[in-house]
């Protein structure tokens, strides 16, 4: 369960203040797939950025599992998004002098997952978003957006987190790669209980998904 | 793979940047060893100057110079004058005279050779124009002084290889006799002599190795004044002052009280220019260090800052991801250090190569122009031409600053690489922890 209760976010900028968002409310509940849909800059991102924690809010409060993490210090909200949180990004991300298997293991190491058991959980991750051996030894360079987007959805269940956040998952891809992805993660809601809450432009995805919330201007206007 | 293996993996990421760094380091490294060595090499040799200088001063009457020359010989009130100025703490007083066949029975044992005719020759025709030349032979030496072992040439002990030493402040008709004469004339310790018509007991036998001074004679200075009938006369005195320190003030001193019937030198004053000419390189040197740690710390800085600044996102990313801060700070501060480390080793290294080169180039190139001291002095008598023989060789000396690299030096240099690798670590390890891990989401 993720409450999120009167959030507002003020950037001060060179230009004055901007206010991303405005008196935000809103609740999901646990293995509920959602999505965020809304104009460029209309808060979308930086709404997913306070829910895992990578940014607090001006005012409110997100409480995710009985914990307000929101008031959780530094060093709690790292452990807070290495267990809980998986991060998927419109632009994959990877770190890139690492191989794909590496990437995987990289978060197993943050989430404090055995060393020695690493090696085979990466493996088995990447060949459930259907990288293969050999793709499992390059660098994300050598890889295609579609393969590096399933490596960083590898790398986001890799500690078996309770939510995915995907910011536009499918943005860089074209509709076919983007659909596959989007169905990779519809299963694994489906699968593994995961909350998902996916940012997007695609009001066709968005229509599959449970819910949708939209933000304009920093609010939100529908439920 | 851990955190280790990540910061060094990523200090090889980009072999031609890594390696431009690396060199870049190194050689601000070398620098500073070269320099520390440079520094060292002078700072031992301005000390050894100062030791060998030393506090003596020669006092020898105006236009005297050995057994040469004209002008009056040093007065008792003179000496005394001299021995009661302030800082003065002991003075050997010296008269030489020189002995001709009517006044011994001892024959020298120099040779004239093409130096000795000519003295003689002028000698001869300013005393006696018009008559015919006797032909030249050479003199016996006599030094009378206070303490034998102001006729030693290296500043040590007289070296006697057999009998005992003559009470130089008493007045017996006593005699150490050098051991070219005493061969010559079949002298041993025991023998007798004839000289200005009394007769002298042979003490001992000096040896100094310089074949003028082992040619001559040796007695107390109460002894030579009254056989040569020149009572209180002195012809040389050295005053030792109590510190290096005070030397140059003392001789100012002398200068005023003697009122110019004297000369007045030291070693001390001869190898002020070299001394500041060295203490120059010694201030260049160390400007040297800073300047080139300065430099290697300005490369490392720029370089990890350049890093740094260049994966921001992929900092942000490890950190969105769950890495903390502790883990980001250490890979790059391993990153940073693994680029130091290889680079203060090649520095190292480069520096034991090129250190000795620049010392020498450097002391070299700066004392062309100051190697003045050097004298070429003709082989007076006592203690004037003992002087001149330091002078020349300390004129040698100030050239031979030999670059020695010390373990002192070497860990100095260690130490302020250390430091600066310290420092280059600490730079990203700042820099990465304002990284903001929300920066990921933004798109570029
Ligand atoms: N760090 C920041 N500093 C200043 N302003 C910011 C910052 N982050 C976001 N903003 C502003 O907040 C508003 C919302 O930005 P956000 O990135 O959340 O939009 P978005 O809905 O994700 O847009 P897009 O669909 O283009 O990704 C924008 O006006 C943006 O300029
Ligand atoms: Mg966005």
């Amino acid at each position: 369960m993720l409450t999120v209760e009167n959030v507002s976010k003020t950037f001060s900028t060179p230009g004055g203040q901007v206010q991303a968002l405005k008196d935000i409310s809103l609740s999901v509940k646990t293995g509920e797939f959602v999505s965020i849909i809304g104009k460029s800059g209309s808060g979308k991102s930086t709404l997913l950025s306070i829910l895992g924690a990578l940014d607090n809010p001006t005012t409110g409060s997100i409480v995710v599992d009985d914990t307000q993490i929101n008031k959780l210090s530094g060093g709690s909200q790292t452990k807070y998004r290495a267990n809980k949180i998986g991060f998927v990004f419109q632009q994959y991300n990877l770190i890139p002098n690492l191989t794909a298997l590496e990437n995987v293991m990289l978060a197993l190491e943050f989430g404090g997952y055995p060393a020695n058991s690493r090696l085979d959980r990466a493996i088995q991750l990447l060949e459930s978003v259907g990288i293969e051996e050999d793709q499992q030894q390059r660098r994300p360079t050598r890889l295609s957006g579609g393969q590096q987007q399933r490596v960083s959805i590898a790398r986001a269940l890799a500690n078996q987190p309770a939510y995915i956040l995907a910011d536009e998952p499918t943005g860089n891809l074209d509709s076919a790669t983007g659909k596959k992805i989007f169905d990779l993660l519809h299963d694994l809601s489906r699968s593994q209980k995961t909350t998902i809450i996916v940012v997007t432009h695609d009001l066709e995805i968005a229509g599959k998904t449970d819910r949708t919330f939209t933000l304009q201007d920093g609010k939100i206007t529908t439920k | 793979m851990n955190v280790v293996t990540r910061g060094i993996k990523n200090a090889t990421r980009s072999p031609l940047k890594s390696g431009a760094i690396v060199l870049m380091f190194a050689v601000s490294i070398a620098l500073i060893l070269s320099m520390l060595v440079a520094r060292g090499s002078v700072l031992t040799k301005i000390n050894d100057l100062k030791a060998t200088t030393g506090t003596a001063i020669a006092i020898a009457p105006a236009g005297v110079q050995g057994g040469q020359g004209g002008g009056d010989l040093l007065t008792t009130d003179q000496v005394a004058t001299i021995k009661n100025t302030a800082n003065v703490s002991s003075i050997t007083s010296t008269l030489t005279d020189q002995m001709i066949t009517s006044d011994t029975n001892l024959t020298s044992s120099l040779q004239l050779g093409g130096f000795g005719q000519r003295q003689a020759r002028t000698d001869t025709s300013t005393s006696s124009t018009g008559t015919t030349r006797p032909a030249p032979t050479p003199r016996i030496n006599v030094t009378g002084t206070t303490d034998v072992n102001s006729i030693s040439t290296d500043g040590s002990a007289l070296k006697l290889t057999s009998g005992s030493t003559i009470d130089a402040n008493g007045t017996g008709l006593v005699a150490l006799v050098g051991s070219s004469l005493a061969s010559k004339n079949n002298l041993s310790t025991g023998s007798t002599f004839t000289a200005y018509g009394q007769t002298v007991t042979v003490s001992g036998i000096y040896s100094t190795g310089n074949t003028f001074q082992d040619s001559g004679v040796i007695m107390p200075l109460s002894t030579v004044q009254t056989l040569t009938g020149q009572a209180g006369a002195i012809s040389s005195v050295k005053a030792t002052v109590n510190t290096s320190d005070n030397v140059s003030s003392t001789v100012a001193a002398l200068k005023t009280a003697l009122s110019g019937k004297a000369d007045i030198t030291s070693q001390a004053e001869t190898a002020a220019a070299s001394v500041s000419s060295l203490q120059g390189i010694a201030n260049l040197t160390f400007a040297g260090v800073i300047g080139s740690a300065a430099a290697g710390a300005l490369i490392i800085i720029l370089a990890m800052f350049l890093v740094v600044r260049e994966r921001r996102r992929e900092i942000g990313v490890i950190k969105a991801i769950g890495g903390s801060s502790g883990k980001v700070i250490a890979q790059f501060t391993i990153e940073g250090l693994t680029l130091t480390v290889i680079g203060a080793v090649t520095g190292l290294i480069l520096g034991v190569f090129v250190s000795g080169p620049m010392t020498t180039s450097l002391v070299s190139s700066s004392q062309s122009t100051s190697t003045t001291a050097s004298t070429t002095g003709r082989g007076g008598a006592g203690f004037g031409g003992a002087v001149r023989g330091g002078f020349s060789q300390l004129g040698t000396n100030v050239t031979q600053v030999t670059a020695s690299l010390t373990p002192q030096i070497f860990l100095s240099a260690i130490g302020i690489t250390l430091l600066i690798a310290l420092l280059g670590s600490a730079i990203p390890a700042w820099l990465t922890s304002r990284v903001r891990p929300a920066e990921v989401l933004r798109t570029e």
